[in-house]
């Protein structure tokens, strides 16, 4: 247990909080994107969190396999930006957008299809993980404090 | 001089603050990630017990080394803070068990408590260096 492990297990909540901001961003401003270089309509990325175990000895590690129920005090990681699958893309009835379905045969005609980005989700995504943040730079002033008022002891 | 019960007994509550701030740390950074589930530490019981203060716990009375050990062994050295899970609730659907406005109240609680704690290890210093210098 070091003197900036506390440190270091905030900011890397403010990251994770600043990389989840920055998707929530992305997906409104591409809230009626219909054309992507991978073809098709935009689609609502979503960031995945994971515990990050710390870097600590073999011991510590050994043990915990062994079945040790103490956690691994390492902060939070992002696994990844993936698409969201779950979420179906919106068809709306639009004849005059430029990628509208221009075959009159096919039953699809005249529909476009739009991101399946919900703005009001994403809205309250943007206020919890802007709350995420608000607590971290939080924890991080307290621990910042201890460790200075540490130093001064004896002084 | 300086191996005083008293000092012993402020550095390891220190030690226990300072490893609380850090699973504080931890749950708050981990509030939005799924199936994560909160942790805390549990070290004022197994202080009072090897401070000798806890009451009404049977404690075998050992007059050889080889007997058997009844009830909480109290040496004060073998005292350490231990990070227990807490695998209890959901307070939401993705499986995540950290109440951010409790674990908020907790930092501030610690924080004043690792302030106090500094406090007193400063008095405990100040007293030594004014019964060195004889007061001057």
């Amino acid at each position: 247990m070091g003197l900036f492990d506390g440190l270091d297990i905030s900011a890397s909540g403010l990251t994770a909080e600043r990389l989840r901001l920055d998707v929530i961003a992305n997906n409104v401003a591409n809230a009626n994107t219909t054309r992507t270089p991978e073809g098709g309509p935009y689609r609502r990325e979503v960031v995945g969190f994971a515990a990050r175990p710390s870097s600590e000895s073999f011991a510590s590690q050994f043990n915990r396999a062994l079945g040790s129920t103490s956690p691994a005090l390492g902060g939070v990681e992002v696994t990844g930006v993936t698409q969201d699958t779950t979420n179906p893309l919106k068809r709306v009835y639009d004849p005059s957008n430029p990628d509208a379905v221009r075959n009159p045969a096919s039953p699809d005609y005249g529909y476009v299809l739009m991101p399946n980005v919900d703005i009001s989700t994403e809205m309250i995504d943007m206020i919890s993980a802007s709350r995420a943040y608000d607590a971290n730079v939080t924890v991080l002033d307290a621990s910042k404090s201890m460790t200075m008022k540490a130093l001064q002891i004896g002084s | 001089m300086f191996d005083t019960r008293s000092l012993r007994a402020i550095e390891k509550a220190l030690d226990a603050s300072a490893l609380r701030q850090r699973v504080y740390a931890n749950d708050i950074a981990n509030v939005d990630t799924p199936g994560y589930k909160r942790s805390h530490v549990d070290f004022e019981a197994s202080l009072q017990n090897a401070l000798g203060e806890s009451e009404g716990d049977l404690v075998g009375f050992r007059t050889d080394p080889r007997h058997m050990q009844i009830g909480q062994p109290s040496t004060f050295a073998d005292v350490q803070p231990t990070v227990v899970l807490d695998n209890s609730s959901s307070l939401t659907n993705n499986g995540n068990n950290v109440d951010i406005d409790a674990e908020m109240s907790e930092v501030a609680k610690n924080q004043m408590t690792y302030d106090a704690l500094v406090k007193q290890m400063d008095m405990q210093f100040s007293m030594l260096k004014n019964v060195i210098t004889g007061g001057q």
